[in-house]
């Protein structure tokens, strides 16, 4: 066992924190009130490779490990959520998807676009009567000779509005089916943006297919492959959104810990109350617990090992840590918790999204649960019990 | 042992309901988008009497006493946090000082035109270094003459930015402290010398006024000192006491009310191949809700019944604060969880809700300062004396 | 000039709940409130004794088991309110209570106007109206949005067809109103505290009178049984039809030609 960050990662890691800290952190108030993701702050993010995380050089991506992809959600998380969260569905869903369903001719086209921000990927699987129920799928896939026939309505679709390229998912002849399907296709159509309780600068919007089509080799992977396709981007966004918490975790305990310096109550400042010292020992001591989680599962990614338990066991637990902890710093902070002119009403709202997106809290619950048990030869499903 | 309301009490509820239901939930969204403050509401309130709930009747009062008061802040509560937040800082900390240790002419002066609803209090406590350390106030007033003159400034002052009567502590005497030296002001907002510096942008209850306000030689007559001067801090408290308990029955009208909304929500929607009231975890959330939402009504209406019994019940009243707020927080936090997606749009009110919801654990006394109060009269009872 | 108002009561529907799939309907809460169209029958009178003076005195629809009502009534501005006392009766019985308030009605005397509902929501009484003013020998006006009173006489609107048309009546008179015209005027909270608690000016405002000194004992024999009950033969259930949209186009309409009167 090594729990050391290697030298590379250690780089990595202040390259982050010095981006978030300069080109992000001093403009999070603002873009969450204005709920827009600035187009120079993504291309920046672009230019300095962020887009590209873990693609491979040869399609002009950065090749970061996973640790490393960790680490630079955990960072971009710590000065602004919506950022972290846009980059890891743009990466962990989207690009990811190509990287390990394409064909070559797929990966050329799209991943050195994507890596570059000129496109940014979008994730269309939850629709109105389907959010955790993939088998409840309703859009439609009508093969009508070399072109795909796409129907139906997706909702919260991350990135929506800015995204160059949809991974839709749709219900073909032989089962779930994953396409490609470039923003200006005719019939698709971003429809209304949630407006949401945080993460308010990342975009979930509705999309309409209305016989939208597309060659059949825009079908990532074979027919009827889409369920694979789409639980391994779930899970692969779950270890994101937990690096997510992780950054709203730990900048929240920065946060809160400062101010327990300054504020003076009862003559001392309260850092020097034992409550406030509670809230704090135990908000660093989740975040820790949480750190050395997330990096693990990272780790195993790395390894090339099945990590859907873990993925699910990290974000049920990571959104569950970001709520804990941003809750009792803003407790700390009191009334100045409240107030949106400081980071730590934004940083509450968006940590309590995370136990709603990317499969609420219940359905990971279930997936851990119907794995453990399994090895008890129980077998357990979601329906009707 | 009696649990049930009486006849005038359940009247008062159906009429408030009715009220609530009517003109207070069809805009409440409204309100939290368009950072509104429900004036027209209050105006409304006041006309039928709801304003002077508690206040005896021959000051334009009902004379409903406190359960009455908090059947009005629970049945707002339900509908609308801004609304009982208005009213809570209104009747309960701002007009109760004046209630509580006005004279007779201070009563017909300034009371009864706040019990019609005709003007607006606010209670002038937390400055910038004293919020939960009442003690540490610093607003400064000095006799002269037949008046007082204050210098200072308060922050976060719900109904700050419109009120028209500020009840205020400031100190004038600095040797003495709190016990003593700080004096409790009727102050008219029209007065020279009274500023609103700003407004705050705050996560929730964004249709309420929490404004900062800056008082530059302002002179108040001495026939405005509220009590006798230096015992502004004991007429305070009794007012936070009061607000304390009423707190926490808006808290249980809002956790109410999410817990309908989320037996609907779980009743209608359906999730692998069944109604999510099939599914154990969200039958838990809704137990839970229920059990405590229960375990906070039979506390709350037992601490307005202490009060109408002329019974002490300050640490009571902190009990229903703190406890209060953290059922509603935990009873936003399940309905979100319920609701899924449609929890975190601002579609929906649930995360209107959420944002309103986390207020309650911080002002009007920090739940901190609430478990402080609780353990110190524990602590007390077996000769231990508590310095927060 | 007295205005006597005619209230009666019925469940909240809010705490009702029907579940359709069980063919039941559940009372969670037995919480009543005023029938609506008799309240807004209470607010035309408040307004016309503001405009014009009067003094408004409430009565009850039906017998009833508590004067709740009239405590209500009372609370949002009647000046008086009579709680008659009588036993109650299976069915609703607009004839028997016709009876009843006729009698309280000479009784109370000078009576210029009576307003109430044009039909009660839970139960679909509408004759109540109709019955007084034929027994009283007074013009009537069914289904008025408002009514106001000057030189003798009243004016009311009242929905004809498509349209709106004012009617005018002598008085006496007899105006029943239909639900929702009004925009309805909240209790106010002093009389509704004071009347629930029976302190205050207000208590003595609340009368009892029995319905037997009021009728002699066989006009209050019910008008109405109940002989049993008889339903509509089952109604024929529809097809699905399958196949193309042409063809099911076609099937459609022959279905529908053949139901076509010759």
């Amino acid at each position: 066992m090594d729990f050391a960050l290697s030298e590379e990662q250690r780089m990595f890691r202040d390259m982050f924190r010095n981006f978030a800290a300069k080109e992000v952190a001093p403009r999070a108030e603002e873009i969450d009130h204005a709920e827009t993701l600035p187009k120079e702050m993504l291309r920046k993010a672009a230019d300095q490779g962020f887009l590209g995380a873990t693609i491979p050089e040869e399609y002009y991506g950065a090749a970061l490990d996973n640790i490393s992809y960790t680490l630079l959600l955990e960072n971009l998380a710590a000065s602004c959520a919506s950022l972290a969260v846009t980059v890891a569905a743009h990466v962990s869903q989207v690009a990811m998807s190509i990287l390990d369903f394409g064909t070559d001719a797929q990966k050329e086209e799209w991943l050195p676009a994507l890596a570059g921000g000129e496109a940014i990927g979008a994730f269309a699987l939850s629709e109105p009567d389907a959010g955790s129920d993939m088998l409840a799928l309703e859009t439609r896939a009508r093969y009508e000779g070399d072109e795909v026939v796409l129907d139906g309505v997706k909702t919260w679709v991350t990135n929506g509005e800015l995204a160059g390229l949809f991974l839709v998912f749709a219900r073909g002849p032989q089962g779930m089916d994953a396409y490609l399907v470039p923003r200006d296709t005719p019939g698709l159509t971003v429809g209304y943006r949630e407006p949401t309780l945080g993460l308010r600068s990342a975009y979930f919007n509705t999309i309409y297919l209305e016989g939208c089509r597309v060659p059949q080799n825009y079908r990532l992977g074979s027919p009827g492959e889409g369920e694979a396709i789409a639980s391994r981007a779930v899970d692969r966004m779950a270890v994101a959104l937990a690096a997510v918490g992780l950054g709203l975790a730990e900048s929240s305990v920065d946060v809160a810990a400062q101010y327990s310096t300054e504020r003076v109550q009862f003559g001392v400042p309260i850092g020097k109350k034992q409550a406030i010292q509670n809230y704090i020992a135990n908000a660093y001591t989740e975040t820790e617990a949480l750190r050395y989680l997330v990096y693990r599962t990272a780790w195993l990614i790395d390894q090339g090992e099945d990590f859907s338990v873990e993925a699910s066991a990290v974000k049920a637990f990571g959104a569950r840590i970001a709520r804990s902890v941003t809750n009792w710093m803003l407790q700390v902070l009191g009334g100045y918790g409240y107030m949106e002119d400081y980071p730590m009403a934004r940083k509450y709202r968006d940590a309590r999204v995370l136990g709603i997106i990317g499969g609420p809290t219940e359905v990971h619950t279930f997936r851990i649960a119907r794995y453990i048990l399994l090895q008890k030869d129980l077998e357990i499903v979601p329906r009707h019990q | 042992m009696d649990f049930t309301f009486s006849p005038e009490h359940q009247a008062l509820r159906r009429m408030i309901r009715e009220f609530a239901e009517t003109e207070i939930a069809p805009i409440a969204a409204e309100l939290d988008r368009e950072h509104k403050v429900p004036l027209e509401i209050m105006r409304k309130l006041g006309e039928i009497g709801l304003l002077g709930v508690c206040f005896p009747q021959e000051y334009g009062g009902m004379g409903a006493g406190e359960t009455g008061y908090c059947i009005l802040m629970e049945e707002l509560g339900r509908v609308c946090a801004n609304t009982a937040v208005n009213v809570g800082a209104h009747i309960g900390i701002g007009a109760m000082c004046i209630h509580l240790d006005g004279t007779p002419e201070q009563k017909r002066k300034y009371l009864t035109p706040l019990a019609r609803g005709e003007k607006i209090a606010a209670f002038g406590l937390t400055e910038s270094n004293a919020g939960s350390d009442a003690a540490n106030v610093r607003t400064r007033a000095v006799r002269e003459g037949d008046s007082w003159i204050l210098d200072g400034g308060k922050v976060y002052i719900t109904n700050g930015g419109y009120a028209d009567i500020i009840t205020v502590m400031a100190v004038t005497d600095p040797a003495l402290g709190a016990r003593g030296g700080i004096t409790a002001f009727v102050v008219e907002t029209d007065s020279p010398g009274f500023k609103v510096a700003r407004e705050e942008d705050k996560m929730g209850i964004r249709g309420s006024s929490t404004a900062e306000l800056v008082f530059e030689e302002l002179r108040v007559p001495h026939e405005n000192v509220l009590g006798k001067v230096g015992e502004g801090f004991v007429t305070f408290m009794k007012s936070l006491d009061m607000g304390r308990l009423t707190l926490g029955a808006a808290c249980l009208g809002g956790a109410q009310q999410l817990l309908e909304q989320s037996v609907y929500w779980a009743k209608t929607r359906r999730q692998f191949g069944e109604e999510l009231a099939h599914k154990q975890a969200v039958q838990w959330m809704i137990a839970n809700m229920a059990t405590e939402i229960e375990a906070l009504r039979s506390l709350v209406y037992r601490v307005a019944w202490l009060v109408d019994t002329g019974q002490p019940f300050t640490q009571l009243a902190a009990m229903c604060k703190l406890y209060g707020s953290e059922v509603l927080s935990r009873a936003v936090d399940m309905a979100i969880q319920i609701h899924g997606g449609l929890g975190l749009s601002r579609d929906f009110p649930i995360e209107r809700a959420f944002r309103d919801a986390r207020i309650n654990e911080i002002f009007e006394g920090t739940n901190e300062v609430q478990r402080i109060v609780i353990a110190s009269n524990i602590f007390r009872e077996f000769g231990v004396r508590i310095r927060p | 000039m007295r205005i006597v108002v005619i209230l009666g009561r019925m469940l909240d529907p809010r705490g009702i709940v029907v579940n359709p799939r069980a063919g039941r309907i559940f009372v969670n809460r037995e919480e009543y409130i005023l029938q609506p169209a008799d309240r807004c029958a209470l607010e035309a009178a408040l307004r016309i004794k503001e405009a014009v003076g009067a003094e408004v005195v409430a009565l009850p629809r039906t017998f009833l088991p508590d004067d709740d009502v009239l405590r209500q009534a009372l609370a949002i501005g009647a000046d008086r309110a009579i709680y008659i006392a009588g036993k109650p009766v299976a069915l609703p019985d607009d004839g028997l209570m016709a009876r009843v308030l006729l009698a309280a009605v000479e009784r109370l005397g000078e009576v210029d106007l009576i307003l109430t509902g044009a039909t009660t929501m839970d139960t679909g009484q509408g004759q109540l109206g109709p019955r007084l003013a034929e027994a009283l020998g007074w013009p009537q006006i069914v289904g008025a949005w408002t009514a106001e009173v000057a030189d003798g006489s009243v004016r009311a609107v009242r929905q004809d067809g498509g349209g709106y048309v004012w009617v005018e009546a002598s008085l006496p008179a007899v105006v029943t109103f239909v639900p929702g015209a009004l925009k309805l005027r909240y209790p106010d909270g002093r009389r509704l505290i004071n009347i629930y608690k029976g302190v205050g000016e207000i208590a003595a405002a609340l009368e009892r009178w029995e319905a037997k000194d009021l009728v002699a004992p066989e006009a209050l024999t019910p008008l109405l049984e109940r002989r049993g009950q008889d339903f509509p033969p089952e109604r024929e259930r529809g097809v699905r039809l399958s196949g193309s949209p042409e063809e099911i186009a076609r099937a459609a309409a022959d279905a529908l030609r053949s139901r076509l009167p010759r």
